[in-house]
Parts: C-alpha cells; sequence; structure tokens
C-alpha cells in the first residue's frame, strides 16, 4: 500500500492510496484523474498515460523497458522525469510518491 | 418502433437495418438484464458492461484474435491468415509485427502532421465556401483519410480514390444480412506498383521505412520485412484507418448537428475541440464491436461459454454504461471522468488512434472555421450497411 498524491494540469490534487500491484495507470483512472487516457490498457504501445515523477522518486522505480524508452521520445512534451505510468507499478517503497499530469496525452 | 422494442425484449441482431439506425436501447436491456447474451439465429455470445470488456480484452490466450476480429471470418472452417496482418495475430506472433508500427504512429509524430492535414482539409473544404449545400460524408469524410493515409505512404494524390473505393467495397455487407465470407478484406491488391517503385526510389514515408525495418520475426529471426509482409501492413493500415476515421467525420457532422448549442460553443472556443472529439467518438463509435474466438471454456456471469464460440464485445454499449458514465446517453462535450473504450483495449488498441484524432480535430477545427452552422437534411441521409463500422455514407446538409 502506497499513499500517492496526483497533481492534475489544472492543479487539482488527488491523495489515493493505492493497494500493491496496482499499476499507476490503472489507478488514476479509478480515481477519475484527468488527463490520464490509458488506451491500450497498459500494454505499453498507446503512449497516452504520460506523467511526471517527482525527481526525488525516479530511482524507486523499476527501470524502463525499452518501449517504454521508445514511446517517451514520442509523447507531448517529454521531460527527464518523464514516465509511462502504466509501467509503475505501485509497492511500499512508493509511498509518498507524487505524480503531475501533462497538460495533453495527444 | 419494431416489436421487440416495445416489448422490451432482451435482443440485439447486428444485422437488422432498423436496429442498427438506433441499437442503443438494445445495448442498455442487455446490460441490464443480459450482461452475457447469447444470439441464437447467428450464434454468438456478446458483452455489454463496461468492466466485462476492459477486463475480458486483456485475456488474448482465451479470446483470440487469430481467427480475425469480425465474426463472420471467424466462422469460416479455411480461414487463411498470412503472417503480418497483425491485426488477426495473437502475441507472441503479434508483439513481433505490431512492435515495429508502434513507434511510427505515436502522438508526436501524428502531431506533427497537423500542418499538412490542414492544408488537406483547406483543400476539400475551400471550394464548398459559398455553397448552400454540404455533404459531410462525399465532400469531407470519404475524402480525409485517404488523403492522410495516402499521405504518410507517399501515394500520387490522383490515385488515393480508386484504393480508398477497393477496399470500402470488401469490407461491406447487402442490407440485412452477415458478409460473405469469401470477402477479402485487408488483403486487396493496388499497392503493389508503389511498393517496387519506393524500392529504388526510397523517400521520407512510411512505405520505405516499412521496407527499411529490421525486426526481430516470430522465429527469433532478426531481419527485414518480406515484400509480402510489406503489402500486407499497408492493406492493413488503409484498411483499418479509412472507413473508420470517415465514419467519425460524419458522426461529428451529425451530432453538432443535432447539438446546434454545443456546436456554438465550440465555434465560439476552438480549445474546446479535442473534448468534443472524444465526446463523439464515446457516442458513436465507428467501429461498435470486435469479435474474438473463445480458445476454452469460460465461466461468465455464472455461464459457461464453450471453447468454439464467437465473443461480440460491443464497445459501443460500454461507451454509454451509467456505471462509469453518468447520463451515458447523453452527448456532453463538457464530460469529465472516464476515458471511452471506442480504440478498443489492450495489445490490440487501435495504433491510429492518435492519428484518428488529430483529423477528427483538424477536420472540426476547418469545418467550423468556414461553416459554424449547419442544419442536417436527414430525409436524404443514408445509414451504412457493414458489418465492421457504423456511421452514415451519406450525409447531406443545408450551409448557412
Ligand atoms: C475513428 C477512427 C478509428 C476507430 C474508431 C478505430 C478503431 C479501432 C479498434 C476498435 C481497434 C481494435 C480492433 C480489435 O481489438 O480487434 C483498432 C485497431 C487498429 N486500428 Fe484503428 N480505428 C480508427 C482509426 C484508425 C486509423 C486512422 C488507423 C491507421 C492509420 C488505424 C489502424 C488500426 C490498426 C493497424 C489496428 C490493429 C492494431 C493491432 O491489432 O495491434 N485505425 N482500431
Ligand atoms: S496505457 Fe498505453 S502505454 Fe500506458
Amino acid at each position: 500500500m502506497a499513499k500517492i498524491k496526483f497533481i492534475e494540469f489544472s492543479g487539482k490534487e488527488h491523495d489515493v492510496e493505492i493497494a500493491n500491484g496496482t499499476s499507476i495507470m490503472q489507478a488514476a483512472l479509478d480515481e477519475n484523474v484527468r488527463g490520464i487516457v490509458g488506451d491500450c490498457g497498459g500494454s505499453c504501445s498507446c503512449a497516452t498515460c504520460h506523467i511526471y515523477v517527482d525527481e526525488s522518486w525516479l530511482d524507486k522505480i523499476e527501470v524502463k523497458s525499452e518501449m517504454e524508452e521508445i514511446l517517451l521520445e514520442e509523447v507531448c512534451d517529454p521531460q527527464d522525469n518523464s514516465r509511462l505510468s502504466c509501467q509503475i507499478i505501485v509497492s511500499d517503497a512508493l509511498d509518498g510518491m507524487v505524480l503531475r499530469v501533462p497538460e495533453k496525452q495527444f | 418502433m419494431s416489436e421487440s422494442n416495445a416489448t422490451g425484449e432482451v435482443y440485439w441482431d447486428p444485422y437488422r437495418p432498423d436496429i442498427n439506425l438506433d441499437p442503443y436501447p438494445y445495448f442498455k436491456r442487455l446490460r441490464e438484464q443480459a450482461p452475457l447474451y447469447y444470439n441464437k439465429e447467428y450464434d454468438f455470445y456478446a458483452l455489454s458492461r463496461f468492466d466485462d470488456i476492459n477486463k475480458y480484452f486483456s485475456d488474448t490466450t482465451t479470446f483470440s484474435s487469430a481467427r480475425s476480429d469480425i465474426m463472420e471470418f471467424i466462422k469460416e472452417d479455411d480461414l487463411e491468415i498470412p503472417d503480418g496482418m497483425f491485426i488477426w495475430h495473437d502475441p507472441p506472433r503479434h508483439t513481433s509485427y505490431r512492435n515495429i508500427v508502434t513507434r511510427v504512429f505515436t502522438p508526436r509524430r501524428m502531431n506533427e502532421l497537423e500542418s499538412k492535414i490542414r492544408a488537406y482539409c483547406a483543400r476539400c473544404l475551400d471550394p464548398m465556401i459559398g455553397e448552400t449545400n454540404f455533404n459531410f460524408i462525399d465532400d469531407f469524410g470519404a475524402q480525409l483519410p485517404g488523403g492522410v493515409i495516402g499521405m504518410l505512404l507517399g501515394i500520387p494524390d490522383e490515385d488515393r480514390d480508386i484504393i480508398r473505393d477497393r477496399i470500402d467495397n470488401s469490407l461491406r455487407t447487402e442490407s440485412g444480412k452477415p458478409m460473405e465470407s469469401s470477402q477479402s478484406s485487408y488483403q486487396g491488391e493496388g499497392f503493389e506498383d508503389y511498393v517496387e517503385w519506393r524500392k529504388n526510389n526510397p523517400s521520407n514515408d512510411l512505405m520505405t521505412d516499412l521496407l527499411n525495418a529490421e525486426f526481430t520475426d516470430p522465429d527469433g529471426v532478426k531481419r527485414k520485412l518480406t515484400t509480402e509482409e510489406v503489402l500486407i501492413f499497408i492493406n492493413v493500415i488503409a484498411g483499418a484507418g479509412n472507413e473508420t476515421t470517415s465514419r467519425l467525420i460524419g458522426w461529428t457532422g451529425k451530432l453538432l448537428g443535432d447539438h446546434p448549442d454545443q456546436r456554438r460553443q465550440i465555434a465560439k472556443d476552438l480549445s474546446l475541440v479535442p473534448a468534443a472529439i472524444e465526446e463523439i467518438l464515446r457516442c458513436e463509435p465507428p467501429g461498435p464491436s470486435v469479435a474474438r474466438y473463445v480458445t476454452k471454456d469460460v465461466e461468465i456471469h455464472g455461464q459457461i461459454v464453450p471453447a468454439g464460440a464467437v465473443m461480440q464485445f460491443i464497445l459501443s454499449s460500454a461507451n454509454r454504461d451509467e456505471s462509469r458514465f453518468a447520463d451515458g446517453e447523453k452527448f456532453n462535450i463538457h464530460r469529465e471522468g472516464s476515458p471511452h473504450i471506442t480504440f478498443g483495449r489492450g495489445v490490440h488498441a487501435c495504433l491510429g488512434a492518435a492519428l484518428a484524432r488529430v483529423e477528427g480535430r483538424v477536420g472540426l477545427e476547418e469545418m467550423l472555421k468556414r461553416f459554424p452552422d449547419w442544419e442536417l437534411d436527414m430525409a436524404n441521409a443514408e445509414m451504412s450497411a457493414s458489418s465492421t463500422t457504423r456511421g452514415w455514407d451519406s450525409l447531406p446538409a443545408f450551409l448557412r
């Protein structure tokens, strides 16, 4: 279980308790966080679940697969702290993480 | 009102033109009374609730695409699906082919086409300025998607209409009847000459990319695509991206024609366009349902669906499921909350979603800039008869 803060582009915040094993993309959809789309349901192919991860948490997340690396060059407004939220799986280690939703996914 | 509609019978016939005109009351009853529906006449099962579709789509072992995603083809005994027709492969074969194009159809690359797409829209729409009659399909919807795919592939403008007509005809059904299983969708010919020519005249286009792409094939061999595979890829992309996007443009004309108040809000503030396109996609999915082959017995809602059955996933029902979408039957561009499921889900989720969205968005902006006001001429509109898409073959309107 981890408590995670989503900050929408509008500034609206959601503090969410998420069970281990759930993807951040799924949790965002369940919570109605605006701006996460997730067309491919977590298959790492649509690049519509882009999110910015607070720098201090980046090294606590599983490393990117080759496909995620490729897709992260293809999202709107990529940054050094960009990730695909469907590839971030919640664990106790992520308790307190802060995530920002980009302006748009497509 | 038809009899079954009046009595509230739980029923859905995908081939009946009267139901096809407004299937939504039927879908609502399926969701409420028969979340696992069985149709005896055509021998298929159907899922209609959002959560069910979302859940079972990801189980590609039980719900296979390897016999296609179209009911009539799934039932065919001697169906042959060539390598590279990835829309009809299961993982890992699917993964190995799809990965080649996943990196090409991304949001960034598709948005980069925006100015070219805008110019193409202008070419379709400028001649209509000053006219009083406009047909959303003939004058725009039938042209833009093929033009854009041709643009991507590097095919000369003058040859695009011929190719589009050939593909669309191969996916059409006779009104009220199942599709002829002998029809060879996605396998049509017509691109060979270009592929041969491109081999010797490489350029900055998708065809050249496909000819040069290196990938690891399903047998683990690192190689390039064969010419046949390149042709199959092009046919899959053109077949999946043409009529669907044309239907999106038709539904845009229809829904905003039916809701002039919302249309005026968008015309006044074009920043509402992306949300409007998402709401149009939710309300009227151009591809309303996709089918899967059931590989093993599976229990759903207390009932066994046997191996060998056909399962329809009714996306257009899921999009109006009240448990996800409050006031789901209502068209509301200001809607907040869950994204729709119009582009499918899971490994087969639409490859061209980012492209369709740019076309829908730019197309609507360019229409509204020229014709902010229209009234539909429904007496002369025609609904399609196709097993794979639903929408208008002709949608005339009076421009104001
Ligand atoms: C509004 C327009 C569109 C709609 C509603 C739509 C809908 C869909 C749906 C529902 C699927 C999933 C099929 C399944 O699961 O069996 C799909 C797959 C696909 N679409 Fe689209 N599509 C659209 C536009 C496009 C465009 C413009 C292209 C290409 C340029 C395209 C290319 C594809 C391809 C190649 C697949 C197969 C993906 C795979 O199996 O991995 N589509 N589309
Ligand atoms: S949900 Fe599609 S890439 Fe993350």
